[in-house]
């Protein structure tokens, strides 16, 4: 009966989700800005595909043996890195449009005392609304998977298996992100008094973690660390062709590598840099732990680009000599590298979910 | 069918409602008044199930209420004051959506919403709630509150947004019910709506039930504040002489007519002593305290 009385409270906030103007306004316009993304996307990986066949063709119609890069066949995961940027402005307005009035239009027009007059508990009615908001997110998702899925047959893009499990696998991972903002708003409507106040609220812990903790944290993690040592001013420099040994940077111009690998100053030196490095890695993390958007941008990488994945995972320590010679990880390979933020994707809507529980437990309903 | 033992609700230190005993028995319109914040609409949310009382017990047909609210809530209906609805949906819908918390099929539930919206003249309404009037809502409200064909009604300001005829329907309904065996418990601080259909009535002021019982009982307590006094009012053809009784606490004569304050309604004893010095009796009755003026002052204060 419990379960009858959570899915009868999920049931009504999915259909007045699903059927109210300003969540149709949204979808369509996050749909529609999605068909477009996933277009370009087709586009691009059209080209890389084109790109691609010339390259073998070349191999094969080359009589002496081929010495450069084997050349790699596009993903069609490429397709929907293009997608994240949406998701995260659109979607994220979608996850707080669905959210930041839910329970503080029941305050205001009352409808909330009425309600609880019936026999449904408080947690009944809490979880309810929270899953007949995700539902409704989870419905936008798979709209926009189902879109993306049959623009790929339309321009005659047909998904393997383990390409399609890894589409499934990204559009559950938007979704997650998209519950951190949904969590968010759905507090706030449980704290604040009315919806305006509730959207305030909303944006202002959107704009807080979104982007002023990870700015906040590279300024933090800057003064933390210190200045960063500086190498030796005895050693000469000397630019070569090739990238073996020594401490190797990169411009757009030219590759410089410092030898003088022996020197006990440079070792020093370099020593030194590894730390600074890893502190300055630390602190980063830690702030852009704190953003969904970070994390989404993580997770979706490792998911649409498995072989990025431990750069992105670990972008300041992440050995770069190793890009061209380290094996593309799988799917599950490549999450594992970034479980951190994946974590922190399942962490930070919880939270929020859990001080709604909490807030609304304990609401005064005079 | 419904019991308050030392039903205690505090807010920020501050007791809204304290140590109230009541009690309303089976079949009742009970009528719950009091001034405005005087902790009415805190008690009703104690019966109800939907706040915990800080102390005390309260009980709906034998079930406390803070042990099982769900059983409370299955036997109740409860119309809140300034009752809100979902503004999205046809008031159908939104009683289809509280009947579901019931164990009622579809085909029962669609009966009896149709029976209710008949009820309450809302039968063929198509347009959403939240355009419905705050007379609309009210009756829709009412609605809502018999969905389940509660034991016990608990009506909080119930004819706030009435017009008359609304008004008139809601008596002849709770008349109605009550004659069905269903326990009414009224709410407000409008004396004369309570005085319209209820037969008992409880009196809180600042959170306290100063008197409980019939609407003259009520007065007489309130207008004797050291205890409940009969006021009686002799007048004789000729001047009056000094009349004694051990009941009488307050004797003022002007010639052939007195007023007497006794501690019990002792006309008949008078009658006889005044027969008995040869007088003759033109009007002998128990005067009522004006109940309009007993419950204004203590609105006051």
């Amino acid at each position: 009966m419990a379960l009858d009385r959570l899915l009868n409270v999920a049931r009504k906030e999915f259909s007045d989700q699903i059927t109210s103007r300003r969540f149709i306004i949204i979808l369509a316009l996050f749909l529609a800005i999605s068909a477009i993304g996933i277009h370009t996307g087709i586009e691009n990986y059209n080209t890389l595909l084109d790109s691609y066949n010339q390259q073998l063709q070349y191999m094969q119609d080359s009589e002496a043996p081929y010495a450069g890069w084997m050349p790699e066949k596009p993903s069609i995961m490429l397709v929907f890195s293009a997608m994240m940027s949406y998701m995260v402005s659109l979607g994220s307005v979608l996850a707080i449009a669905t959210g930041f009035d839910l329970v503080s239009r029941e305050k205001e027009t009352r409808s909330l005392k009425t309600l609880l007059s019936h026999p449904v508990y408080r947690d009944e009615i809490i979880n309810g609304k929270a899953l007949g908001g995700i539902a409704a997110l989870g419905f936008a998702m798979v709209l926009a998977l189902a879109i993306s899925f049959a623009m790929l047959l339309i321009f005659s893009i047909v998904p393997t298996v383990e390409e399609s499990l890894a589409i499934l696998v990204f559009g559950a991972v938007s979704l997650l992100f998209l519950l951190g903002y949904f969590a968010v708003a759905l507090t706030m409507s449980t704290v604040a008094p009315e919806s305006g106040s509730a959207l305030i609220y909303t944006l202002v812990i959107f704009v807080l973690v979104s982007s002023l903790i990870p700015i906040l944290g590279m300024a933090i993690g800057n003064v933390f660390v210190g200045d960063p040592p500086q190498p030796p001013q005895s050693t000469p420099m000397v630019v070569r062709s090739d990238g073996g040994g020594g401490y190797f940077t990169s411009t757009s111009s030219q590759s410089v590598v410092h030898v003088g690998a022996d020197d006990p100053a440079w070792q020093q030196y370099e020593e030194d840099r590894k730390r600074y490095v890893q502190r300055q890695a630390l602190v980063y993390d830690i702030s852009y732990i704190l953003s969904p958007q970070m994390n989404y941008a993580v997770v979706s990488m490792a998911v649409t680009n498995p072989r990025v994945a431990p750069m992105i995972s670990s972008p300041y320590t992440y050995d770069y000599t190793q890009v061209s010679t380290a094996e593309t990880p799988g799917l599950a390979d490549a999450l594992a590298q970034v479980w951190k933020n994946l974590a922190a994707l399942i962490v930070f809507p919880s939270v929020f979910f859990a001080a709604a529980y909490v807030k609304f437990m304990r609401m005064d309903i005079r | 069918m419904i019991k308050t033992e030392n039903l205690t609700k505090v807010y920020n230190g501050k007791p809204a409602v304290d140590g109230l005993n009541l009690e309303v028995g089976t079949g009742e319109i009970f009528g719950f008044l009091g001034p405005n914040g005087a902790g009415k609409s805190t008690t009703i949310l104690m019966l109800t199930g939907m706040i915990e009382p800080t102390a005390g017990r309260c009980f709906v047909d034998g079930i406390e209420v803070a042990n099982d609210p769900l059983a409370v809530k299955r036997i109740i209906g409860y119309l809140p004051e300034d009752v809100g609805f979902y503004g999205n949906l046809t008031g159908e819908q939104n009683l289809d959506y509280f009947a579901r918390f019931y164990d009622m099929n579809a085909a029962d539930r669609k009966e009896r919403i149709a029976e209710l919206l008949r009820l309450v003249h809302l039968d063929g309404v198509t347009q959403k709630a939240g355009e419905y009037s705050r007379g609309m809502k009210q009756r829709l409200g009412l609605a809502q509150a018999l969905i389940n064909d509660p034991k016990v009604l608990f009506l909080d300001e119930p004819t706030a947004n009435l017009d008359p005829e609304g008004v008139r329907e809601y008596r002849d309904l709770v008349t109605r019910l009550a004659g069905e065996g269903k326990t009414v418990f009224v709410s407000s601080h409008i004396l004369s709506e309570v005085r319209a259909v209820c037969r008992t009535v409880g009196l809180l002021a600042a959170g306290r039930l100063v008197a409980q019982g019939t609407i003259d009982e009520v007065a007489r307590t309130l207008a004797s504040p050291g205890g409940e006094t009969f006021r009686i009012v002799v007048e004789t053809a000729e001047d009056l002489p000094d009349l004694s009784d051990p009941d009488i606490i307050e004797f003022e004569r002007d010639g052939n007519r007195a007023i007497i304050q006794a501690k019990s309604d002792i006309r008949e004893r008078l009658a006889a002593a005044i027969a008995e010095e040869g007088l003759h009796i033109r009007e002998i009755r128990l005067e009522e305290p004006d109940i309009e003026d007993a419950f204004m002052a203590l609105y006051r204060g």
